[in-house]
């Protein structure tokens, strides 16, 4: 049994970040006694939080230079507001200018922060944006995916963006999140309460299963730092490419491949069927280990 | 003989009634077997109005539809009843009620019928016997609440009537021995009948009828705590506990209250308590349901032998890979019996540590809140000093040193703790200058407010402030402001004489954390031995099966 390991899902943006990156080595920009607060939420009289929710700086991990942000999803579930978008895009910004090895998102948010309505939108475009710029610029962007809020709406998107995602079987992404999808379309379509249903639509198993996730591992920051310092390795010695039309055609190539293998699946249960898993209730008992080994083999 | 002497016209009237209800019963059964269609026909026929009537069920397993078919019995016919049961749990026990088919009642327990009943007792619709606690009731079922007509439940049975309980046998030994052996009629829901049965947990001539239940009898997982919700402060009050009393006393036998303040002691062992070197010299031998939580416990090789009042679902597996800790039959599955582990819990455990929802200046406890009717269960039982023991141990000794250093009788102490954050849900505080109990004792016209542990039973309080030492206290005042010393941000907390805390924690009756040398700052949900449920599924090595609503797979 492994004792007095830190939990990802259950840690806070901070102790995330202290615990990721080499010890004493953050160094974080807007800290918290700058105090850049949402002006929206002020003016709704709803709470604020000294850093809006997001904790952004620059570290080092296993030695390697990285920019890195943390989103807190207890400060209302770690929604994309206007500062919260600032200093995010600002921070890629920032990796553009001053090249670290890679930049790492630890994504905690259910998506825009409604409260702020265009000015949360906005921020999420402009996050996009940065994204997809500073990768153009070679420098990676990891988006790191384990806790209680997951990575949904346009944080959901934002993720996918990224060159690497990793996840923990905690860890959940999506497009719409599963209240909303029982909202709009009734819980015939979807039962946000069903628990099991929700891990085996967007959890971090089925999304490692479909590829969108690149890594799975325990829900452990020790196992999360030993697969970016892994990561930051690989970049080191394979460059990020720019975009160009090979990647494109690439890319297409593995969603076509993906679209011919999983087309008939319209539930976890069968994604796990088609990716080879016999034993399919067995899956989410499987440690990280076993059924990272089994997609090695089957791929 | 001086005094005119009549003896009764007969001596085996009530064994002939027996015959005679047994007669009419028969007539709609094969052999001992009653079809479904014919259960409230046959109730009909075997009970007489003004019986007694049992119907089994605890806060695990329950004869829900023994309970339901009464419900539908001719009012004309089933009437006057007077219930003797552990609970009245069912909302069919108190359709009945509402019926008028019950007469009075005498239990334990009513939790989820608790503001109903209270209700009904308002109204003046229905006689409160007593609320006992389950030794209690058992004990009268014995002496003068005998069953005429047990209703109770079992897992199968075979063609003759022989009753398999599973892990669920809880009260039914009790309830059977009472009714089978003093002319009464014992009459059995099973889910499956089955031609050989894994083993016998009733012998078939103590039962009267049985049938098969449509869908099998219901079984609560009441003692299923997911530690994903446990706190860190939670874990302070664990950190507390085990190092201010349980290291300190070396208790190895105890039985702990159901709640997540004691779940959180179960999964501190495997870390913290075996960091401090306390394997072995702590919580070896138990009075427990079997909790999930302690499975962390019991794989790191804590736990030698676990006793159980009732089962608990999902567990069955685990249990029958684990014969060297639980008590199973030679079938492989769990032997559970309620009366044995109250027994057990009152007589031969040296600790009893539970929550509660009240304490007030003296130390007494109660879970009696206004308008709810909620009884008592196990916990006065397991919860007071068993002052008909007198086995020794070294922790009962040293207590009972400590309750009286100058005593020219020298006498053993059991330890009672009550665990408690100073403030419950929404802010409502633990700690009162007056009990709802005795508020409650006034609108339902209770003899006695009904108060769960006496506060002469208590032995320490533990709250998120620390740890209060009341079997120190040699005053009232003293044992006033060791209460108030640890009351946290309460009213009765910020009341309390902040000289006299300061002498009590300088003679260690009030300890705060850093008294006893634990670093708050630790208490993180890091030193959980399992943070979720599926932690506690690969603790067990996938044998412990946890109920639906309990995964997130």
């Amino acid at each position: 049994m492994s004792v007095k390991k830190t939990s990802f899902f259950e840690a806070s943006a901070r102790t995330r970040i202290a615990r990721l990156v080499d010890p004493g080595s953050f160094s974080e920009f807007c800290p918290p006694q700058l105090r850049h607060t949402s002006p929206h939420l002020a003016r709704l009289h709803a709470p604020v939080a000294f850093d809006d929710g997001v904790a952004v700086g620059c570290a080092r991990l296993a030695g390697h230079p990285v920019l890195i942000a943390a989103q807190e999803g207890r400060f209302n579930g770690g929604a994309v507001g206007e500062v919260h978008g600032a200093k995010l895009a600002g921070l890629l910004d920032k990796a553009v200018s001053e090249r670290p090895a890679a930049v790492l998102l630890l994504v905690d948010s259910g998506g825009v922060r409604l409260h702020e309505a265009n000015a949360g939108l906005i921020a999420i475009s402009e996050l996009m944006r940065a994204v997809l710029r500073t990768q153009a610029a070679g420098i990676p962007v990891f988006a790191l995916i384990g806790g209680s809020c997951g990575a949904f709406g346009g944080m959901g998107i934002v993720a996918r963006l990224c060159a690497e995602v990793v996840m923990s079987e905690q860890g959940r992404m999506g497009l719409s999140g599963p209240e909303v999808i029982e909202t709009v379309m009734g819980v015939e379509e979807f039962d946000s309460r069903d628990r099991a249903l929700v891990w085996r639509v967007t959890g971090g198993k089925v999304r490692r299963a479909l590829g969108e996730a690149t890594r799975l591992v325990e829900d452990d920051v020790a196992a999360f730092r030993a697969v970016t310092a892994d990561l930051l390795a690989e970049y080191g010695a394979r460059p990020l490419k720019p975009s160009s039309l090979d990647t494109l055609f690439d890319a297409h190539a593995r969603l076509t491949a993906r679209t011919r293998r999983f087309s008939a699946a319209r539930d976890g249960r069968e994604i796990f069927a088609a990716s080879g898993f016999s034993d399919i209730d067995g899956v989410p008992l499987m440690a990280v280990d076993a059924f990272n080994r089994h997609l090695m083999e089957t791929a | 003989m001086n005094a005119p002497s009549t003896p009764p016209a007969s001596w085996d009237g009530q064994k002939r009634n027996q015959q005679a209800r047994i007669e009419r019963g028969a007539a709609l059964a094969k052999g001992r077997e009653v079809a479904g269609a014919d259960i409230v026909r046959l109730l009909e026929a075997v009970i007489e109005p003004g019986d007694r009537v049992c119907i089994e069920g605890n806060n695990q397993k329950q004869a829900d539809f023994l309970a339901r078919s009464l419900v539908r019995t001719d009012p004309a016919l089933v009437r006057d009843l007077h219930l003797v049961q552990s609970v009245l749990a069912l909302p069919e026990h108190v359709d009945l009620i509402e019926q008028g088919q019950v007469r009075r009642i005498d239990f334990s327990f009513s939790g989820p019928q608790a503001g109903r009943l209270a209700n009904l007792v308002e109204q003046g619709r229905i006689e409160i016997g007593a609320i006992h606690t389950y030794l209690e009731l058992f004990g009268r079922y014995f002496i003068d609440l005998t069953p005429k007509v047990a209703l109770i439940a079992a897992q199968a049975a075979d063609r003759e009537g022989n009753l398999y309980t599973g892990p669920n046998t809880e009260d039914t030994p009790a309830i059977v021995e009472a009714t089978a052996f003093r002319n009464g009629i014992v009459i059995a829901q099973v889910n499956e009948v089955v031609d050989r049965l894994p083993r016998v947990d009733i012998p078939a001539d103590w039962v009267d009828f049985f049938v098969k239940a449509p869908t099998p009898h219901y079984i609560e997982p009441l003692f299923t705590r997911d530690p994903a919700q446990i706190t860190e402060i939670q874990i302070l009050m664990a950190m507390i506990a085990i190092k201010g009393l349980y290291a300190e006393y070396g208790i190895t036998r105890l039985n702990h209250g159901i709640g997540f303040d004691t779940a959180a002691i179960e999964l501190l062992l495997p870390t913290y308590a075996a960091e401090l070197g306390l394997k072995g010299k702590i919580c070896t031998n138990w009075a427990l349901n079997p909790h999930p939580t302690l499975i962390p416990a019991i794989e790191a090789g804590f736990v030698h032998s676990v006793h159980c009042f009732g089962s608990e679902v999902g567990m069955e597996r685990y249990i029958a890979a684990r014969p060297d800790v639980f008590f199973v039959g030679r079938d492989g599955s769990l032997r559970s019996n309620r009366a044995f582990s109250q027994a057990a819990g009152h007589y031969a455990c040296d600790l009893f540590i539970g929550s509660t929802l009240q304490i007030d200046l003296e130390g007494n406890s109660s879970t009696a809140t206004k308008g709810r009717i909620a009884g008592f269960g196990g916990a006065p039982n397991m919860g007071s000093d068993a002052r008909g023991r007198r086995h020794p141990s070294p922790a009962w000794l040293r207590a009972g040193r400590e309750a009286s250093p100058n005593a020219a009788m020298p006498r053993g102490r059991k330890l009672v703790a009550q665990i408690v954050e100073s403030s419950r849900e929404h802010m409502q505080p633990a700690f009162v200058e007056r009990l709802d109990a005795w508020e409650l004792a006034e609108t339902a016209g209770m003899e006695l407010p009904p108060v769960m542990i006496y506060a002469e039973d208590v032995t320490h309080v533990i709250t998120e402030e620390g740890s209060a030492h009341l079997l120190r206290c040699t005053t009232p005042e003293e044992r006033e402001q060791a209460i108030r010393g640890v009351a946290g941000y309460t009213q009765v907390g910020l009341g309390r004489d902040r000289r006299m805390v300061e002498n009590l924690r300088d003679r260690g009756i009030v300890r705060y954390p850093q008294d006893l040398g634990i670093d708050k700052r630790l208490a993180t949900r890091d030193l959980l031995a399992a943070r979720n449920i599926k932690d506690l599924v690969h603790a067990s090595g996938g044998l412990y099966n946890p109920p639906v609503h309990f995964r997130n797979w």
